[in-house]
């Protein structure tokens, strides 16, 4: 598939979602404008609260994209064994960003090449913390909530890699694109 | 001693590939016996990230030396990090290079960094724009969906009321929170739509164990990605980490919350 037209599913992809609310709006402007309008309105209240966190977001977003470089975080995975493996599974897992899919090839890669199940399950699961979206978290939730949720979540994800790991270890597909 | 050679076929008499991360293979040569293994690029396909894929695998294959057209100055830091000698701008078939650099006759190019002079953290106009640009183009990728989200609370609160909302999440905690987590399960994108339906939520009086459970189950259970995942890494870990997953976001959720509760807040 060339890169153009996987470039055109992406961005179709991206405004299917928000153009089928707005076909909704517009059928719903017809009959019933009152409600459209309250929709409407509702929803602007909540574009004005999140519009500072989201900045913040931004900011964030800078930040780690100056500091962390997928390849930096991709050199975390697989590398090591036991504890200190993954320590570098949780800690790649909390710093990477982007939707899971563009992760899954890297993956695959890793699980070829001998990356433990509990490796990838707790990448998979410790990228429930995300530290760029913190301030939006933090703006619904407060901090002490977010604080308790993270400690919670990433011990979480190690519970699930151990778990996982003891079910599925040595079960796992080790196929060879050679 | 392994030699990786970008190619655009699976042999010694393909070109070299014009670009690192993008070529369709990577042919792995013994320096001394000339046996060699043509390894697919999965970067090659690949819209986004394609780099990053090449540089794993090739760090994964142990090889030596990279030799190819073009290697980004992120490629070269990262490669040269792990001990990977990069020659860029090589030009010829696989087997031509080879022999050449055996010979002696590759050059590093002028101004290709090591990784540590490339640094991978080291701050530069250049590095900054690409800083920015991803930043936005990470943005740009979620406005879209954050827009279709927050209209359709808008609709949702329209049309929804407190009481048609309680009849469904009753109060009930354990079924509040399996309900929270089923439709954190079935949801996908980013968190930060979880974070503002969870937001929302509160709003109408559901309760912080069913917003939590949908908020860590978003990002960890994802039915829609489950074949794909299943494809990637096996159906037995895809199903067992899902499973567990989904158990784990009831008992974070109820750990959470009650942790809360009981520190006063």
């Amino acid at each position: 598939m060339s890169n153009r037209s996987t470039r055109k599913q992406s961005v179709m992809r991206m405004i299917y979602f928000p153009a089928s609310v707005i076909a909704v709006y517009g059928i719903i402007f017809a009959f019933m404008p009152d409600r459209a309008f309250l929709a409407l309105k509702s929803s602007g209240i909540i574009f004005s609260n999140i519009i500072i966190p989201l900045s913040l977001v931004f900011i964030l977003m800078i930040v780690l994209n100056l500091f962390l470089k997928p390849a930096y975080i991709a050199s975390f995975l697989g590398k090591e064994a036991g504890i200190k493996g993954i320590i570098l599974s949780m800690t790649a897992g909390i710093i990477s960003t982007g939707p899971i899919y563009a992760w899954y090839p890297m993956l695959k890669e890793l699980n070829e090449k001998g990356a433990g199940s509990s490796s990838i399950a707790v990448f998979l699961n410790s990228r429930a913390v995300k530290p760029f979206l913190l301030p939006i978290m933090i703006a619904y939730f407060g901090c002490l909530y977010v604080a308790i949720l993270t400690v919670f979540t990433i011990t979480g994800s190690l519970v699930a890699g151990y778990i996982v790991g003891a079910l599925v270890e040595k079960k796992m597909p080790k196929t060879n694109i050679s | 001693m392994k030699i990786a050679v970008s190619a655009d076929s699976p042999d010694l008499n393909a070109k070299v590939g014009s670009r690192f991360g993008t070529s369709k293979y990577f042919i792995i040569v013994d320096r001394d016996t000339m046996d060699f293994e043509a390894v697919v690029n999965p970067g090659a396909s690949t819209y986004q990230g394609s780099g990053v894929q090449a540089v794993v695998l090739v760090i994964s294959k142990k090889v030596d030396t990279v030799l190819t057209g073009y290697c980004s100055p992120t490629a070269i830091g990262h490669l040269t990090a792990n001990g990977i000698q990069v020659l860029a701008g090589v030009v010829g078939t696989v087997g031509e290079v080879v022999q050449m650099y055996k010979k002696g006759k590759l050059q590093q190019q002028p101004g290709v960094k090591s990784g540590l002079e490339a640094g991978v953290n080291k701050i530069d106009k250049t590095t900054l724009i690409h800083a920015l640009s991803n930043s936005v183009n990470q943005i740009i990728r979620l406005l879209p969906v954050l827009t279709g989200v927050v209209l359709l609370i808008g609709l949702f609160s329209s049309f929804i009321s407190k009481e048609l909302l309680s009849s469904v999440f009753s109060g009930n905690i354990a079924i509040d929170t399996l309900l929270g987590a089923s439709l954190g399960s079935i949801f996908a994108g980013s968190p930060i739509n979880s974070y503002i339906i969870g937001g929302e939520f509160l709003e109408y009086g559901i309760s912080l164990f069913a917003v939590t459970a949908l908020i860590i189950s978003w990002v960890t259970v994802g039915i829609v990605q489950l074949p794909a995942e299943m494809a990637v890494l096996g159906i037995r870990f895809a199903l067992v980490r899902n499973a567990v997953s989904f158990a784990l976001s009831l008992i974070i959720a109820i750990l959470t919350v009650t942790f809360l509760t009981i520190i006063g807040v």
